[in-house]
């Protein structure tokens, strides 16, 4: 799981071997980050600076959150060149 | 059509050949610019970094809780009055066990600049082999807001708060970075987030320099939560902060300062101050006052790139002192 071969030092206490700690942080957004494919220029922008790195490619054409850990910032939709991603409330997908 | 889209993507994902060590729900605010950076280094040095650092927003992160961990790096957790004599341990265990290794020193501006600044001012005389960043978010962040030396003159901190007495921070900010590059370490430098590019040349340079000794990254991230700023806009603060002066891009090997970016028409520093409430009740009388400081800051750091060009450093001074 670990890349890291400095673990070999560490303690019985390591816990390099389990599963990392995760939060859902998807639960904090209260606006999520919709991709127009069509606007995408597939430049890359709003992977590298969404803070969480959740701004995954899809098949070499565009950019889609991973929803169940963005955290709503809107980063993403604010460096995106082409306007291409549009903050929508929550609310909206409540059915 | 595909290949085509291909073409245009941007260079900084080159840069970013190693896998992200930390978890994807990790409990840094939204748009924190921190959260950003943390990811980036490993991502740019490689996951066999070790990271050492204080108590500060990173540590709930780097420090996992309980027995667990949130990320796959390994850490060491150390005190704020003690971070760069941490990292010195390390580095002088890696050394005698003969593990090559990266230490990465890892501290907000109040370790930094303020509380631990003492032994990094010795990490740096003694030219010690790590590389320490420091994340500058103008405050002592993760115990609620309070001002620090690298906080700005007349931003409102918990400590510093507007009121009828009171109109913010009343002393001048503190330019650690150049501090830094006075002491003719191998390599020192200042990054920000809005020029992910330049941010991971500089980490990769630091990686090479630290063979040579000491390094030291003055990055700003800014804390959407302590300044009042909207999370879409932490990579527009930090754009314009670079592009007001405010926070000039530039980088010394051996003190030698050189502007890794220059503005040629810097904006008004109000450009800046507009995106957070942590500048809000500045008057315009106020707003000359850190423009004019900017300018100041700005034009010795011109300054001091053309004297240190023409003046000769003595060589191996540092050297002998490695050899002795
Ligand atoms: C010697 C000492 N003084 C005070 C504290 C309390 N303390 C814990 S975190 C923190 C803030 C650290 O600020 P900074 O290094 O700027 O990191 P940030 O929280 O901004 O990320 C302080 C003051 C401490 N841990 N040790
Ligand atoms: S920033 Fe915009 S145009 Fe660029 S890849 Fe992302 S969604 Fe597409
Ligand atoms: S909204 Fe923020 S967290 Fe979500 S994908 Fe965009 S940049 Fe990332
Ligand atoms: S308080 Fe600021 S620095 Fe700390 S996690 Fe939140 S946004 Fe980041």
């Amino acid at each position: 799981m670990s890349s890291n071969h400095y673990f070999k030092h560490e303690g019985p206490w390591s816990d390099a071997g389990d599963p990392l700690m995760c939060t859902d942080t998807g639960d904090w957004r209260t606006k999520r980050p919709v991709v127009d494919k069509e606007k995408c220029i597939f430049c890359g922008f709003c992977a590298i600076y969404c803070p969480i790195q959740v701004m995954v490619m899809q098949s070499d054409t565009h950019f889609e959150a991973n929803l169940d850990f963005c955290k709503g910032c809107g980063i993403c939709a604010k460096e995106c060149p082409k306007g291409a991603i549009t903050m929508i409330s929550e609310g909206e997908f409540v059915s | 059509m595909a290949e085509k889209k291909q073409g245009r993507l941007t260079k900084v994902l080159d840069y970013l050949k190693h896998d992200d060590p930390f978890s994807k729900g990790v409990a840094f605010c939204p748009g924190c610019g921190l959260e950003l950076l943390l990811r980036f280094i490993p991502r740019v040095l490689g996951n066999d970094i070790v990271i050492t650092g204080t108590p500060s927003c990173s540590a709930p992160v780097l420090l996992g809780q309980n027995n667990q961990s949130w990320h796959t790096l390994s850490y060491f957790g150390t005190l704020m009055t003690g971070a760069a004599a941490n990292a010195t341990g390390l580095v002088r265990y890696y050394r005698k066990a003969g593990i090559d290794n990266t230490v990465v020193c890892f501290n907000g501006d109040g370790t930094a600049n303020d509380i631990g600044f003492g032994n990094l001012s010795g990490a740096a005389e003694r030219n010690e082999p790590f590389i320490y960043i420091c994340y500058d978010n103008e405050g002592y962040m993760n115990t609620g807001i309070q001002k620090s030396g690298t906080t700005p003159f007349g931003a409102t901190t918990t400590t510093t708060p507007y009121g009828t007495v009171h109109r913010g921070k009343n002393l001048r900010r503190m330019n650690l970075g150049l501090k830094m590059a006075m002491n003719k370490i191998p390599y020192t430098a200042t990054a920000t987030l809005s020029d992910l590019e330049d941010l991971a040349k500089k980490l990769l340079k630091a990686k090479e320099a630290k063979e040579r000794g000491f390094c030291f990254l003055h990055v700003f991230a800014p804390c959407p939560t302590g300044w009042g700023a909207d999370p879409a806009d932490t990579i527009e603060i930090c754009r314009r902060a670079v592009k007001s002066n405010y926070f000039p891009l530039w980088e010394a090997e051996n003190g030698r300062i050189r502007m890794t970016k220059t503005v040629k028409k810097p904006k008004p520093v109000d450009t800046y101050t507009k995106l957070m409430k942590k500048f809000n009740h500045m008057t315009e009388a106020d707003m000359k006052i850190l423009q004019d400081d900017v300018e100041y800051e700005y034009c010795l750091l011109g300054g001091l790139s053309v004297l240190e060009a023409e003046c000769q450093l003595p060589v191996s001074v540092k050297d002998q002192g490695e050899a002795s």
